[in-house]
């Protein structure tokens, strides 16, 4: 038995209605408890802020998307080296680092839980095996559909369950968390030269539309119980005039959930411009956020973009090869047989840059008028719109219209007569920060009952600690204090150990996987399905019985089973 | 202020030596320098007989020379802002990374890397080059930003790959790939080489030899006069809407 006691704690902790107040957490065994003896080691955090582990809702870190990233990108290494120290191994890399620095970056912002964006079923095992070097933080992968074969037929067929029964046998396979769509049909469209332009542009061959894919996937995903809703990245990202599209997508969608959205959308960001080209490209994210905070049934998180150099990756192929055509820098592009594909960029984002100027805007934008934070997540959809480093900055941003003036200063001057950022007095305040990092990120997860993003009894102990005291720092005014404050915890704990102070990690952790695993009905077992095995067979370059990712690869294994209503 | 570095017999071995502090400014204060073997690290006097005559208040005072087997000698002159080194045998990888000013002269062959993403100064090569002289970096965007680098022997591949600007000469012939994603600079091969400026963007490239497996995306312009040589001009690399300049005395398509 292991126990500790954090003294003077001033806790934020949203998902408890807990604003501020000055308390002891008592830790066993890596659990939160109602209390602890005497003999337990004592933390003390002074009245420093206090708050859950943080929890990124859409981040790429691991698997083959991130890998070819860094493979394509030797140069990327030459920054962010720092050497072995203590338990901490050498790392290298900025926008996509090696996943130890990915690991020890993240654990010194104080985040303990990652869900990958992004997992390509067929490739599943890398994802698993770079999740185990993520030592950290306990992780978990959204898992693609949004080209599936056998997906889209049952759709073409109107079968609901069968979508479902599908989900349900591959999630199981892969090891996977949720259901994510890129791109919904386009990445297939994609395999045969072409896109669907939105989502009523039928997928050649399936003739489907993506609003079809979109409307099935989410409501099979209702039937299986998932603890995560459908987590949606639209069709047509970075055009101009998009927004249309997007709004026509977050229609769709019914609230059939009383715990948790039905639809995350992510990194929205890039899918709220206006114009109709290049020349009129403008902020659309008004709209954008005034449908969402109409709509409790939809999540989104901002995708937010900050200047500098980075890279981008998606499983939206199509997309990538468009913005290969814009920057003629170096590209990959990837097939992933009957599921989905991907391309990666290298890119900079500059101030001088007018479209790159309103697209920082868009992120805040829409975080600053949504009206609750609990619909609008803090991302970067790391790292295509920054490296996840700039947390920090992005909070300060968000908590004080002094810092945003001063760095609208520096941006295209042009950017003020197409966006509505500085007309934007809102200051978001500390718990609401609490809300767009973890609670909030938990809750639209799907994982607070999984004892995550909150403080309560039971709870799995992972806090972060940070050198701030939120009655003395005027977050306004004095934000470079913020950012100091947000990069760097005075101990962030993980698993009821201090696993990082100070900026050193200090142990060497060990990650936790979640993946689901739906009970479905017998004659919904795809395992059996003549069907669905005879073309597996026929048309996939592995076997059947080769295709699941065996348990071993996961290093802490955290299967969550659920009841399919089949 | 001339310093010798004479390698010590016992220091021979596989295992290269990081020498990255053998740089002329280093020496104006002292010859207490250390330098990694492996996981060690040395003081100079342990590798080297160090002598010094004279003396210097600037870089530009300052002349080191490097003797015995130095050919596992690595990063030799990196950073270098000035000064002198001379070496006279054979240098190993990376030698003048990121000079800006000074010369370094080689009496016999370089390895890998000679004055990677160097950027002013003077590099001459009495022998022959190894592969990546004077290119940029493996991913990154821009190579040799300027300074002049002479060879007097053959060079590998990928010679002055990337480049950027500064000027390139090889009076022998090349490898594979010279001047490859070249954008900006004056690379002159007197032999023959292979696949010359391929996805070439700006910059100019001239092949007095034959370029062989002459690359396809190349338009081509006509003769031209050049230093009393007649010689065929290509404008591209127009698979890279590249504005850069070609010229070569005898060309070979791949059959
Ligand atoms: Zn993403």
């Amino acid at each position: 038995m292991t126990e500790l006691l954090v003294k003077n704690a001033c806790v934020i902790d949203p998902l408890r209605g807990i604003n501020g107040d000055v308390m002891d957490i008592a830790i066993r065994d890596g659990k939160i408890v109602e209390e602890v003896s005497d003999a337990a080691e004592v933390v003390d955090a002074r009245g420093m802020l206090t708050m859950p582990g943080g929890i990124d809702s859409h981040t790429h870190i691991c698997g083959t998307k991130v890998n070819f990233g860094r493979y394509m990108s030797p140069e990327d290494m030459r920054a962010g080296r720092t050497p072995r120290r203590g338990p901490m191994h050498a790392t290298s890399g900025y926008s996509v680092p090696t996943t130890y620095g990915n690991s020890y970056r993240y654990s010194v912002m104080g985040y303990t839980t990652l869900l990958e964006g992004a997992m390509a079923p067929l490739e599943a095992r890398h994802t698993h095996e770079e999740f185990t070097y993520t030592p950290l933080q306990d992780t978990m992968a959204n898992t693609l559909f949004d080209g599936n074969w056998a997906i889209m037929e049952a759709i073409r067929d109107g079968d609901i369950k069968r979508v479902a029964a599908i989900i349900a046998w591959t999630l199981s396979a892969v090891k996977g968390f949720g259901v994510k769509l890129t791109n919904p049909g386009g990445t297939e469209a994609w395999q045969w030269g072409k896109n669907v332009s939105c989502i009523r542009d039928p997928v050649p061959y399936f003739e489907v539309t993506p609003a079809e894919i979109i409307r099935s996937v989410v409501e099979a995903n209702e039937l299986l119980h998932l603890p995560h809703s459908v987590h949606l990245h639209c069709n047509n990202l970075g055009t101009p005039g998009n927004y249309t599209c997007t709004l026509g997508s977050m229609g769709l969608i019914p609230d059939l959930n009383p715990k948790r959205q039905t639809l995350y959308a992510t990194h929205v960001q890039y899918h709220a411009y206006g114009g109709s080209g290049w020349k009129d490209f403008c902020s659309k994210s008004e709209p954008i956020a005034n449908f969402v905070s109409m709509r409790p049934q939809i999540v989104i998180d901002m995708g937010q973009v900050m200047f500098g150099r980075t890279t981008t990756m998606t499983a939206d192929g199509p997309m990538e090869f468009n913005l290969y055509r814009l920057h003629h820098d170096k590209w990959s592009n990837h097939d992933v047989e009957l599921e989905t594909g991907s391309g990666i960029i290298p890119v900079v984002y500059r101030r001088k840059n007018l479209v790159n100027s309103i697209m920082w805007s868009i992120g805040l934008e829409l975080a600053l008028l949504t009206k609750s934070p609990w619909q609008c997540l803090l991302t970067t959809d790391n790292p295509n719109g920054a490296p996840f480093v700039k947390y920090p900055e992005i909070i300060a941003l968000l908590m004080s219209k002094r810092y945003r003036d001063a760095e609208f200063a520096t941006v295209h001057p042009d950017t003020g007569s197409r966006v509505p950022l500085p007309a934007i007095e809102r200051e978001l305040d500390w718990n609401e920060i609490a809300v767009m990092t973890r609670a909030g990120a938990a809750r639209a997860l799907g994982i607070q009952d999984l004892g995550k993003g909150h403080l309560a009894p039971g709870a799995d102990a992972d806090i972060a600690i940070y050198p701030l005291k939120i009655d003395e720092v005027d977050p306004s005014a004095e934000y470079q204090k913020v950012i100091d404050g947000f990069s760097q915890t005075e101990y962030t704990i993980k698993r009821g150990r201090v696993v990082a102070r100070r900026g050193e990690c200090l142990v060497h952790g060990s990650n936790a996987t979640f993946w689901v695993r739906p009970k479905v009905p017998e004659n919904y077992d795809m395992s059996k399905d003549p069907d669905f095995i005879e073309k597996f067979e026929r048309y996939y370059t592995v076997r059947m019985s080769n295709y699941p990712v065996q348990e071993e690869y996961l290093s802490r294994n955290r299967c969550i089973e659920t009841e399919a209503d089949l | 202020m001339k310093v010798t570095l004479a390698m010590k017999p016992a220091a021979k071995g596989f295992i290269p030596i990081e020498a990255e502090s053998i740089v002329p400014k280093n020496f104006l204060s002292g010859t207490d320098l250390l330098v990694w073997r492996g996981n060690r690290e040395l003081r100079l006097d342990e590798v080297f007989s160090v002598s010094v005559e004279g003396e210097a208040d600037r870089a530009e005072g300052v002349e080191v020379v490097l003797s015995g087997e130095t050919f596992r000698l690595k990063r030799v002159g990196e950073y270098m802002d000035g000064g002198k080194i001379t070496v006279l045998g054979d240098i190993g990888m990376h030698c003048g990374n990121f000079m800006t000013a000074g010369t370094i002269e080689i009496h016999g062959n370089a390895d890998g890397w000679l004055g990677r993403e160097m950027a002013g100064g003077a590099i001459v090569c009495r022998g022959d080059v190894a592969d990546y002289c004077a290119s940029g970096y493996r991913g990154g965007r821009k190579g040799m930003k300027g300074g002049t680098v002479e060879v007097f022997g053959r060079a590998g591949d990928f010679l002055a790959e990337n480049l950027a600007d500064g000027t390139v000469i090889v009076h022998g012939d090349a490898g594979d790939m010279p001047g490859a994603e070249m954008r900006g600079g004056t690379l002159i091969v007197h032999g023959d080489c292979s696949r010359p400026a391929a996805n070439m963007k700006g910059g100019s490239c001239y092949v007095y030899g034959t370029a062989r497996e002459m690359i396809p995306t190349f338009k081509k312009i006509g003769p031209v006069q050049h230093d009393g040589r007649t010689l065929i001009q290509f404008a591209g690399d127009l698979a890279n809407r590249g504005k850069g300049n070609l010229f070569v005395k005898n060309y070979e398509y791949l059959d």
